[in-house]
């Protein structure tokens, strides 16, 4: 998956804004929205959010998890822990990337949550380069993975499936009678 | 999101017969839960033309009422918005399934022709018609390119064999919607032991497809 759908996902999130226009009601497929008065916050999905700040029509409130001290918290409880803790939101890393590009005037203190937010980041991908070195050596056939998100789901697929997909390749060959040519490459 | 998503699936085997009362962002829902499915399985799955349908139907519709819209109004912005989002999605995932047609289309055609009456087909009626061209097509390239100056004795292919089958023992991630209990896990290698599992609901793993296909297709995981 590319990495743009996973940040296609991500802005369906809602964010809370404050428009400085006034809108009635809008009804979309998805759900309705609305209505928007100036000066009163309103729930709306971030691709929408990022359109109306770019047009400057609204301020957009930050997510309550993007805050320094929230994410301080995290960043050691993500260093101590072993394994992975709960991420501040399944998007985090999306989030925090489309909101600080195009709305960093509206969040207090961005250059320290940018860093936070990639220390998390770099930690909980460090660990998962581990356990997926793990996985590989112990050949396990099943693995948990709580916690973790789609972002960093998507860094390891394609090599951690290719690869095993590659030894699997090489094992089946070694037992014989095994069926062959199912994984045959053309 | 993920509540809506887990909300979602507990309806999934009540609606064949009532869709009338999924909500349009219920279908919206159902649309991606397919998208992503499609994306991760190593197979072709059952054709969802249902949801495809009624998604259209939806996006056409509010398209005739744009059109009735006149020009700068702020409403209409915001619409155009999302219908380029639904479409997005729309094709993303009729492509994804043409692009599987094409890289296993003896073993798509083969096992149409082997569906037992009442059985569902995979395939929607158009992209069986696809298939079936791609079929003729390939094959006749194959004869015009190479085939035809061969020693007769070797101008036959047999496509089933000349093409890979999906390999369903392909590892996936998938979360779980539905708790599911026992799972039976083969193992690796011939050292370790066979092993079961249980899914608990909102838990995400790591797999073999092979192990988890008719959950996915009951829609009680979701590949991610």
């Amino acid at each position: 998956m590319d990495p743009s759908e996973v940040e296609f996902l991500a802005e369906k999130e809602f964010v809370k804004i404050i428009p400085n226009f006034s809108l009635d009601k809008i009804y979309l497929i998805g759900g309705d929205l609305g209505p928007f008065n100036p000066g009163l916050s309103v729930d709306v999905p971030v691709w929408l959010a990022l359109n109306l700040k770019q047009r400057q029509k609204c301020r957009i409130l930050p997510p309550e998890w993007m805050d320094v001290e929230k994410l301080e918290e995290i960043r050691e409880l993500e260093r101590k822990e072993d394994t992975f803790t709960p991420a501040p939101s399944p998007y985090y890393m999306e989030l925090t990337k489309l909101l600080l590009n195009h709305a960093s005037d509206n969040i207090p203190k961005a250059d320290e949550i940018r860093t936070l937010v990639k220390d998390i980041w770099d930690t909980r991908v460090a660990k998962l380069r581990l356990s997926a070195d793990s996985f590989i050596r112990q050949q396990e056939a099943h693995a948990q993975l709580d916690n973790l998100t789609l972002m960093e789901i998507n860094t390891i697929r394609e090599f951690l499936l290719d690869s095993l997909n590659c030894m699997y390749k090489l094992r089946s060959n070694l037992q014989p009678g095994a069926t062959k040519g199912q994984f045959a490459d053309y | 999101m993920s509540d809506a998503l887990s909300e979602d699936g507990s309806d999934i085997n009540q609606d064949d017969s009532q869709e009338d009362v999924m909500t349009p962002a219920e279908l919206i829902d159902k649309l991606e839960q397919a998208w992503l499915n499609e994306k991760f399985s190593p197979e072709l799955l059952e054709n969802r033309s249902e949801v495809v349908e009624c998604v259209m139907e939806q996006l056409t519709h509010m398209e005739a009422n744009l059109q009735r819209v006149k020009k700068g109004d702020a409403k209409a912005g915001f619409h155009r918005m999302e219908i380029d989002r639904i479409r997005y999605v729309l094709s993303s995932y009729l492509r994804s399934r043409l692009q599987k047609i094409e890289k296993y289309f003896p073993h798509v055609l083969e096992r149409e022709k082997s569906l037992v009456e009442g059985q569902p087909s995979l395939l929607s009626p158009e992209e069986f018609a696809f298939a079936k061209e791609y079929y003729a097509n390939t094959e006749t390239y194959l004869k015009a390119v190479a085939l035809k100056r061969m020693p007769p004795n070797l101008q036959a292919v047999d496509m089933l064999k000349a093409v890979p089958e999906p390999s369903l023992d392909s590892f996936v991630f998938l979360r779980v919607k539905e708790r599911q209990e026992n799972i039976l896990i083969e193992p690796e290698t011939d050292e370790q032991r066979d092993f079961v599992v249980d899914l608990e609901e909102g838990s995400q793993h790591l797999m073999r497809y092979r192990i988890v296909a008719p959950l996915v297709s009951s829609g009680a995981v979701q590949l991610i």
